[in-house]
């Protein structure tokens, strides 16, 4: 890391994005800029006492070979086969001010390079818990190599009362004939903020599947953008996002089709409850030439309080003639009838509400292309709807 | 068992029920019949506790308890069984999930611990054989792509399983062909006992030739016109709901 005066990183603060970029016109950062500027002032705080301990929790969740990234800092390094990993000393700038702040920032960043075919799924737990205010970057490469096979798990947590500001850039190059798989879990604090941005290139004829779970955090802002520039590329990204009392999660997706035949896929799912708010944005642009797209988005969200807002929004935007594309987007509410039948066969109407949340969301969990990671996400999603609907008086009822 | 008096009920702002009696005991079947808008259906939903239904007279109560009071769960719990006119589909609950959870739902009421696995496939097994259903609609999503039949067959499953006090079915017969007809009459035949209830509410006397009722009542504007045993169906079926009215109203 280049040394850097605090006025100067002061000033990469000041230029993170704000609500008059259209990009942005629904998050407000200013938590993230407040929390930033105090830390640059504090200076690094004192790790939780109950970190290693959380990170025991969370590496033994999940059957995977695991990484750590602690309040910034890579952990030791172990060997996987069929895998070459590194850390890295400095992370690219970047077009992003986010990006920019990540490589001000960064202590350590890590690189995975997937030269073969693993089995068991590579984890990257990025966690983040200090005793006092504490702001955090993380920046991880993975490479799938040509014609390689296999799966990251990445796993984005925190603890403690403190406030706490995480930005994560993630870069992920799918080599051509590569078989990539990737999940995405975040079980953040609720009252703390996270941005990430990941960034997909797909090479030709590589198959890319995807799926992001938000299952915590305050303030979340993810950004995915995959770049299709080779043909007979596959691609599926979903996502799930659960938001209660105080949460707001933002998903801004992009895909850029700039060359056919290539299909991609994406379905985010939302459920919502309390005053809170999450945004779905997803663009699609199949750019002039790229014949032979096949290009799909869906968000389908689920309010079960009229104080749960929603701001869902799919953008294609197509230059060229021969192509397939379709867009939906649904807000609805519980389906009364439907917990009328449940209550009907007995079923109380905590149960009833907790089964058909569980089965709005089970569909996206069920195609989660990381085996080893799914009975971690179904726990925690089936704990987190349970919390979301005993808490809330007008559903327990 | 089932004791209904001068009830009233209104949806939506219209008055449906305009004062309904009706006297149910343990080991009676009854038909429930009438022309569409009688009200046939709102008085089963009016059972099973709708909260779109509102009641604004009357009483009803279930072994001697106000019916009334309790939640639509806590009724089915105490051993009253709906099945519906129109099963609703819930994709991604499977079938066997919701048996099980609504079987154990009672069995906990019932102060029982929670069925064991292996007597809970072999109970549902056994049931489905009785109604011509393959067992592999137990992993299906709960009436998710079921045809008209199959869903009405999986309401006689769940009756079944949930062995109920008092079943009210209604329009169970509609939409059916005559096999699966067949196969839901003898799946509700099958639970005529002392101990148990069972309403029929239907349009048409077709379904009383394979389940024979105690009695026949015809609802009119909200009301029980008539009442008599299973020639009273016979009787609608030759000369129409009109000539009930009539006779109501001369």
């Amino acid at each position: 890391m280049k040394p850097i005066s605090t006025d100067e990183l002061q000033a990469i603060v000041g230029r993170l994005p704000t609500t008059r970029d259209e990009d942005w016109k629904y998050t407000d950062l200013a938590p993230a800029r407040d929390i930033s500027s105090r830390w640059l002032d504090a200076g690094e705080a004192t790790p939780s006492a109950a970190l290693t301990e959380e990170i025991d929790r969370i590496t033994g969740s999940i059957d995977a070979s695991w990484f750590v990234i602690a309040n910034g800092e890579v952990h030791d390094l172990a060997a996987v086969p069929g895998a070459a990993i590194h850390k890295l000393s400095e992370a690219p700038a970047g077009q992003h001010a986010l990006a920019e702040l990540n490589a001000a920032l960064l202590k350590e960043g890590l690189r995975i390079v997937i030269d073969g075919t693993i089995d068991k799924p590579i984890g990257i737990l990025v966690i983040d818990g200090t005793e006092g205010t504490s702001m955090s970057q993380a920046y991880v490469e993975i490479e799938f190599a040509e014609n390689s096979a296999g799966s990251v798990v990445e796993y984005h947590a925190s603890l403690g009362d403190a406030d706490q500001y995480a930005n994560t850039v993630v870069s992920v190059a799918v080599g051509a004939g590569a078989n990539a798989s990737h999940v995405r879990l975040q079980d953040r604090r609720r009252n703390h903020v996270q941005t990430g941005r990941t960034d997909v290139t797909i090479g030709k004829d590589a198959n890319f599947r995807s799926a992001a779970f938000d299952l915590g955090g305050g303030l979340i802002r993810n950004d995915i953008a995959i770049d299709i520039a080779n043909p007979g590329a596959e691609v599926s990204f979903d996502g799930l996002y659960l938001a209660g009392e105080g949460q707001h999660i933002d998903n801004h997706t992009r895909v850029d089709h700039r060359v056919g035949p290539a299909v991609s896929r994406q379905e985010y799912r939302g459920i919502l409850n309390g005053k809170c708010r999450c945004i779905w944005n997803g663009k699609a642009i199949v750019h002039e030439g790229a014949d032979g797209t096949d290009a799909d988005q869906a968000n389908h969200n689920l309010l079960l309080s009229d104080k749960a807002e929603i701001d869902a929004k799919p953008e294609l935007e197509i230059y060229t003639d021969d192509v397939k594309c379709s867009h939906g987007t649904t807000v609805g509410q519980l389906d009364e009838t439907a917990l009328f039948y449940l209550r009907s066969r007995g079923l109380d109407r905590e149960h009833a509400i907790q089964i058909l949340t569980h089965a709005f969301a089970a569909g996206i969990v069920a195609r989660a292309p990381v085996g080893a990671a799914k009975d971690e996400i179904t726990r925690l999603m089936e704990a987190r709807l349970a919390n979301m609907i005993q808490t809330d008086d007008d559903l327990s009822a | 068992m089932l004791e209904i008096k001068d009830l009233k009920s209104r949806v939506a702002g219209n008055d449906i029920l305009n004062g309904l009696s009706l006297s149910v005991n343990a080991g009676e079947v009854h038909a429930i019949m009438g022309p569409n808008g009688s009200g046939k259906s709102t008085l089963a939903q009016v059972v099973a506790g709708h909260a779109d239904y509102e009641v604004t007279g009357g009483s009803v109560t279930f072994k001697g308890q106000d019916l009334l009071e309790l939640e639509p769960e806590e009724r089915a719990r105490e051993g009253i069984f709906l099945g519906f006119q129109y099963p609703v589909e819930i994709p991604g609950v499977n079938n066997a999930y919701l048996l099980k959870a609504a079987l154990n739902a009672k069995r906990k009421h019932a102060g029982l611990g929670e069925i064991d696995a292996f007597e809970f496939l072999k109970m549902a097994r056994e049931k489905m054989a009785t109604l011509g259903m393959d067992p592999k609609f137990l992993n299906r999503g709960v009436n998710e792509g079921f045809s008209g039949g199959e869903k009405k067959r999986n309401e006689i499953l769940q009756m079944a399983m949930l062995e109920p006090e008092l079943a009210i079915l209604d329009e169970t017969d509609s939409g059916l062909d005559i096999d699966a007809l067949k196969a839901v009459a003898n799946g509700v035949n099958s639970l005529r006992s002392p101990e148990r209830a069972i309403v029929l509410v239907t349009h048409y006397q077709r379904l009383l030739d394979y389940i024979e009722p105690d009695f026949v009542h015809v609802l009119s504007d909200g009301q029980i016109v008539k009442s008599g045993d299973k020639s009273l169906a016979l009787q609608l079926e030759e000369r129409g709901y009109d000539w009930v009215r009539e006779a109501a109203s001369a």
